[in-house]
C-alpha cells in the first residue's frame, strides 16, 4: 500500500485554507516552517491571463532520496503505508548534516531557523490517520480539491485525472517517484466533469 | 495523566456573509487545536481566517486591561486602569454629556466586527436607548447601493435562492463579486465550482482578474470601474432589439418596462444604449457585450451572481437596479438556476434578526426608517457612516443631526474602514470624550480616552447566523474563560447600568446568557417558523435545516401572483418606481440609468490623478479583522496591484516601494506588477490598518487613506469612484 495525495488543480482557488489548517493542526508558528507549500503561477498577457496553484505537502515518494542520503537512517519509509517519517531524536540537524534538504526535489524538507533545528516535514497527519480521518489539509479544503488514500485507489477514483503526472508548478521526478495524483489545469481547458 | 480534550463548538463572528462550523479542542482550559466541519453534508467548512482564529484569541496583542489615554489622541499611549475606574469614567461622561447637550450628542458606532445575536454592538444600543438614546449611523460600507436598489425593485432583500441552486443554471455571470475570497456565504465557491464542472460557462466581470475569475470562472471580462451600469443597459438593448425578452414575465410581474424601453432605445434622451455606446464607456468589446447578452437571454435558466463591488460607486444603485431589470427581462426571477440579481439574501436561514431586543431610540422620536427609501429623512435622523468624520467636525451647523460630543466605538474600526482616514484623525481630536471597546489596539482604539478590552466569540455563548445564506444556524459555546481582564460587550453594558441609574434587571430581564439565547430564538421572526430545533442547535452547536432541494426566493410570488404580491407599493417588481419618481431627484431616476461618475477617468481630476483606484477584499482578512495576525501575512503580503504597462512610464519595477496619493492622502506600499488588472486601474486589499508616519503618510496599506467620502444618492459608499497617482518612492 502506498498512501498518496490527490490534488485537483482545476478546483484550487489559492485560498490557503489547507496551508493554515496544516500549520494550525501541527502548531507551527508564523514565519516558520511550511509542511505544506503553495505555489501560484501567473502567465499570459492581459486580458488572457492564466492562473494556477500547486499545493505541495510531502509526496511520500516511492523512492525517497531524503531517506537514501540520511546518514543516521532517521528518515524511514513505513512498510505498511509508504508514509515517509522522520525520527527527530536521531536527526543530526541542519548544520551538522542537512543532506536531506538538497535531496528532495519538492522542498518538502524543513528546518526551523535555529542552530539545533531537527528535520521536520509533512507526516500525513499520522495521528488523524490512526483515527480513520483524512489529513487536516484534505479535510479543510472548502472546494474539496484535495483527497488522500492509496495511490492505486486514487487513480481509479479520479479516472483520467489520475494518470497525469506533471502540470503547472509540478514535475514528476522519475527517480523519487512521488506519490501524488493530480488533476491538471491547462489554459483554455474544459472543466466539464460529468 | 493527560487530561481530557473536549471539542467545543465555536465559530468566527466576522462579517463575511458566512458562518462556519469549527470545533475548538480544549484541554486544561486552553484551546490546543481547531478543526472544521467533518460531519454531515453539506459540511460548513471554514476558510484560512477561521483556521487562524486560535492565533487571534491567543494573540500577544490582545488588550489585557482597561486603559486610559495619556498621550495625544491617535498617539497610542495608554495607562492601565481598573474596570471600576474605566466604567465610572464612562458613566460620568455619559451622564454629563446627556445632561449638558442631550442624548443626541452621543454618537454610537456599533458595528459587526465581533458579531453575535446577543453580544456585540447591539447590546450597546439596547443600553444607550434605555439611557435616553443616542445618535446612530446608517449605511453599510459594503452594500448600501444594493440594499437600496433591492428595496426599490423587489421590496425585500431576500431575493436569491439557496446557493445549491447555482449548479442548475445554464449560464452564470459573476459580476462585481469575488466569493472565492470574500466568502459571501459558506460553500458559495464550492457550488460555483460544481456548476462549472457540469459544463456551465461562468463569465466573471471585474476590473481585476479576481480569484473567482482566475480559479472558478471560465472567462474574465475586464471592465472599467464605475461603468458597469452602461454594460448592463447595453445588454438590455441587445435583448430588446433582438426580441429575446420574456414578454409574458414582464407583463405579469413587473411595472414600467415601457419607460425603461424608451430610455434604452434612445426615445427618451436621443441616445440608444447600444453595445458600441457601452463599449466606449466600459472598454468591453462590442461583440462581447452582444455575445453575453444573447447568451444570458437564451440560456434558460441563467443566473447572475451579483456582488457589491460595482455598487460601491457614485451611482452604484443604478447598476444594481439595471441588473435586476435584466433578470426580469429574461424571466430568471424565482426560478431554479435563475437569480433575481437583487440584494441576494437567501429565502431562509439568513440573518433577518432578531438579536437582543432594542427599545426605541428616544432621539429618533418614533420615526421609522426601516426599509425606507427617503434618504433625506434618514440623514435628518442618523449620520451616514461615510460622513461620520464630517459630522463630528461640522455638527448641526453642517446640516447633521448632532453635535457629537461623545463618540463610542464598539466592534468597529472606522479610521480604517470609513473613507478618508486622515480626516478621521482630525475629527477624532474634537469630541469631548471618546470610548472604544475592542479586542486589539486598532487604529481607532488609539484615539480612545477610555479603552475597554472585550472578549472574542470563543469566550462566551452566543447565537450566530450567516447574513446572506443559510439554511442553517449556529450556537457558539464558550470554549475558554474570558482572556486576561476582558469582558463581553454585554457584560460591559450590564455593569454600566447601576452606574447610570438603570436597574440591572431592566437590562438583563434576569436572564442568564443561555436563557437569553433561548429567548432570542423564541422571539425570532423566522427560526421558530422554519422549524429550527433549538435543543438540537444548542446541544450540537449547529442546526442544518433538512432540505432535499434548493429553496427558491419569490417562489410564491411567481407561482401564485394573485395571492402573493411583491412587497412593493405596486405589488409588482418595479422596473419603474413611483416612489423614486416622487423623490424628484434626477440623480435617483425612477428607471435605472447610466450617470457618469464625478471622480472617474473622464473627469478633470484625471489629469492630475490618472489612475482609477479600487479596493477589494483580501484573502487574509475579514474587513479589518486579522490584519495583526502574523500567520495570515504569510499568505498575502499587502501590495498594490498595477498593470505592467502603467508601471513602464513611471519607471516602476515589481516590488518597488511606491507612493500612492491624491488630495486626501498618501500610502507608501510595495507594488505588485501583474497582467491581472486592467491598465489604468490599481487595486489595494481593503481593511489594512491605517498606520501614519510622522508626515501622516500611511505605511499600513490602508485603502481608505485615499477614498472619497462621497455617498451615492441611494446611500452607497462611493469608495470605488476614486482617482490616484502613483510614483516611485
Amino acid at each position: 500500500m502506498q498512501m498518496a495525495f490527490y490534488f485537483d488543480q482545476t478546483r484550487c482557488t489559492g485560498c490557503y485554507t489547507c496551508y493554515i489548517a496544516c500549520k494550525e493542526w501541527h502548531d507551527i508558528p508564523a514565519h516558520s516552517v511550511q509542511w505544506l507549500r503553495i505555489q501560484e503561477t501567473e502567465s499570459g498577457k492581459y486580458p488572457d491571463v492564466f492562473m494556477s496553484c500547486t499545493v505541495s505537502p510531502c509526496y511520500h515518494c516511492v523512492n525517497p532520496s531524503c531517506a537514501e542520503v540520511c546518514p543516521t537512517g532517521c528518515i524511514a519509509k513505513r512498510s505498511q503505508d509508504g508514509i515517509v517519517v522522520v525520527d527527530r531524536e536521531e536527526c543530526l540537524g541542519k548544520e551538522a548534516c542537512g543532506q536531506c534538504l538538497g535531496a528532495c526535489p519538492y522542498g518538502a524538507i524543513q528546518f526551523r531557523n535555529k542552530p539545533d533545528a531537527k528535520m521536520e516535514k509533512c507526516d500525513f497527519c499520522l495521528e488523524r490517520l490512526e483515527e480513520g480521518r483524512q489529513p487536516a489539509c484534505v479535510s479543510s479544503c472548502p472546494v474539496r480539491a484535495l483527497d488522500s488514500g492509496d495511490i492505486g485507489e486514487l487513480k481509479v477514483k479520479y479516472g483520467k485525472y489520475g494518470v497525469v503526472k506533471t502540470g503547472p508548478g509540478l514535475t514528476y521526478d522519475k527517480k523519487n517517484r512521488p506519490a501524488f495524483v493530480i488533476g491538471v489545469k491547462y489554459a483554455n481547458s474544459s472543466y466539464k466533469r460529468v | 495523566m493527560k487530561s481530557e480534550v473536549k471539542k467545543i463548538h465555536v465559530s468566527c463572528g466576522h462579517d463575511c456573509g458566512g458562518a462556519c462550523v469549527f470545533f475548538a479542542h480544549v484541554n486544561d482550559g486552553v484551546v490546543r487545536r481547531v478543526e472544521t466541519d467533518e460531519g454531515e453534508e453539506p459540511q460548513l467548512r471554514g476558510c484560512a481566517r477561521g483556521w487562524a482564529y486560535r492565533c487571534k484569541v491567543y494573540s500577544p496583542e490582545r488588550l489585557k486591561y482597561p486603559m486610559k489615554r495619556v498621550g495625544r489622541r491617535g498617539e497610542g499611549k495608554f495607562e492601565p486602569i481598573s474596570w471600576d475606574e474605566a466604567l465610572d469614567t464612562i458613566a460620568k461622561e455619559l451622564k454629563r454629556i446627556r445632561d449638558n447637550y442631550g442624548p443626541s450628542a452621543i454618537l454610537y458606532d456599533g458595528r459587526g466586527g465581533n458579531r453575535g445575536q446577543l453580544h456585540g454592538s447591539m447590546s450597546g444600543l439596547r443600553f444607550l436607548n434605555m439611557f435616553g438614546g443616542c445618535t446612530t449611523l446608517w449605511g453599510g460600507p459594503s452594500a448600501e447601493g444594493n440594499v437600496f436598489a433591492s428595496r426599490v425593485t423587489y421590496g425585500t432583500l431576500s431575493t436569491s435562492n439557496t446557493r445549491d441552486s447555482l449548479p442548475y443554471a445554464k449560464y452564470i455571470i459573476v459580476w462585481g463579486a469575488n466569493p472565492a475570497v470574500s466568502i459571501f456565504g459558506t460553500n458559495t465557491t464550492y457550488y460555483l465550482t460544481q456548476a462549472r464542472e457540469k459544463g456551465i460557462e461562468i463569465d466573471v466581470i471585474d476590473p481585476y482578474c479576481s480569484e473567482t475569475a482566475a480559479y472558478v470562472g471560465t472567462r474574465w471580462i475586464p471592465i472599467k470601474p464605475e461603468t458597469d451600469t452602461a454594460l448592463a443597459l447595453a445588454m438590455a438593448y441587445v435583448i430588446l432589439t433582438e426580441n429575446l425578452q420574456d414578454r409574458a414575465f414582464l407583463d405579469r410581474y413587473t411595472v414600467g418596462f415601457d419607460k425603461f424601453r424608451d430610455y434604452i432605445t434612445g426615445k427618451e434622451d436621443g441616445v440608444p444604449k447600444t453595445p458600441a455606446w457601452a463599449s466606449d464607456i466600459t472598454s468591453v468589446p462590442t461583440e462581447t457585450i452582444t455575445e453575453i447578452a444573447r447568451r444570458y437571454a437564451t440560456s434558460k435558466p441563467a443566473s447572475f451572481f451579483i456582488g457589491f463591488g460595482a455598487g460601491r460607486t457614485s451611482y452604484g444603485e443604478q447598476w444594481h437596479r439595471a441588473v435586476s431589470v435584466l433578470a426580469c427581462m429574461t424571466g430568471n426571477v424565482g426560478k431554479l438556476g435563475g437569480d433575481a440579481a437583487g440584494f441576494g439574501r437567501g429565502p431562509v436561514g439568513a440573518m433577518i434578526g432578531p438579536a437582543i431586543p432594542i427599545p426605541p431610540n428616544p432621539v429618533e422620536k418614533g420615526v421609522s426608517l426601516r426599509g425606507g427609501l427617503d434618504i433625506k429623512l434618514r440623514n435628518s435622523i442618523r449620520v451616514h457612516y461615510s460622513y461620520m468624520w464630517d459630522c463630528i467636525l461640522k455638527g448641526r451647523a453642517g446640516g447633521y443631526p448632532t453635535d457629537a460630543k461623545m463618540v463610542w466605538v464598539v466592534a468597529s474600526d472606522p479610521i480604517t474602514q470609513h473613507p478618508n482616514s486622515n480626516k478621521g484623525h482630525e475629527a477624532l481630536q474634537k469630541p469631548e470624550f471618546v470610548a472604544v471597546s475592542d479586542i486589539f489596539m486598532t487604529p481607532t482604539a488609539r484615539y480612545a480616552d477610555i479603552l475597554l478590552p472585550v472578549t472574542t466569540p470563543w469566550e462566551k455563548n452566543d447565537l450566530i447566523r450567516p447574513w446572506c445564506f443559510g439554511p442553517y444556524y449556529l450556537y457558539l459555546h464558550k470554549a475558554v474563560e474570558p482572556m486576561y481582564n476582558a469582558k463581553s460587550d454585554y457584560e460591559v453594558f450590564k455593569e454600566l447600568c447601576p452606574r447610570i441609574g438603570i436597574p440591572v434587571e431592566q437590562f438583563t430581564e434576569n436572564r442568564t446568557e443561555s436563557e437569553w439565547l433561548r429567548h432570542i430564538y423564541g422571539i425570532s421572526e423566522d427560526m421558530k417558523a422554519e422549524g429550527v430545533d433549538f435543543d438540537k442547535l444548542e446541544k450540537q452547536g449547529y442546526y442544518k435545516m433538512p432540505i432535499s432541494k434548493p429553496l427558491l426566493a419569490f417562489e410564491k410570488e411567481i407561482s401564485d401572483p394573485e395571492n402573493h404580491q411583491f412587497r412593493t407599493p405596486s405589488g409588482k417588481i418595479e422596473i419603474y418606481s413611483q416612489q423614486l419618481a416622487d423623490l424628484n431627484n434626477p440623480e435617483l431616476p425612477p428607471i435605472p440609468k447610466y450617470i457618469e461618475c464625478p471622480e472617474g477617468p473622464n473627469s478633470p481630476l484625471a489629469a492630475k490623478y490618472p489612475l482609477q483606484f479600487i479596493s477589494r477584499q483580501a484573502k487574509n482578512r475579514s474587513h479589518s479583522n486579522f490584519y495583526n495576525i502574523p500567520i495570515l501575512h504569510e499568505i498575502e503580503p499587502q501590495r498594490i496591484l498595477m498593470h505592467t504597462s502603467d508601471a513602464k512610464d513611471r519607471r516602476i519595477k515589481d516590488g518597488d516601494m511606491v507612493r500612492v496619493f491624491n488630495d486626501r492622502g498618501v500610502v507608501l506600499i510595495p507594488v505588485r506588477l501583474t497582467e491581472r488588472v486592467m491598465p489604468g486601474v490599481v487595486i489595494l486589499g481593503a481593511g489594512a490598518w491605517f498606520t501614519p508616519d510622522e508626515q501622516g503618510r500611511d505605511k499600513g496599506g490602508c485603502a481608505n487613506t485615499l477614498t472619497p467620502e462621497r455617498v451615492s444618492p441611494g446611500g452607497s459608499f462611493a469608495i470605488n469612484s476614486c482617482l490616484v497617482q502613483i510614483e516611485k518612492e
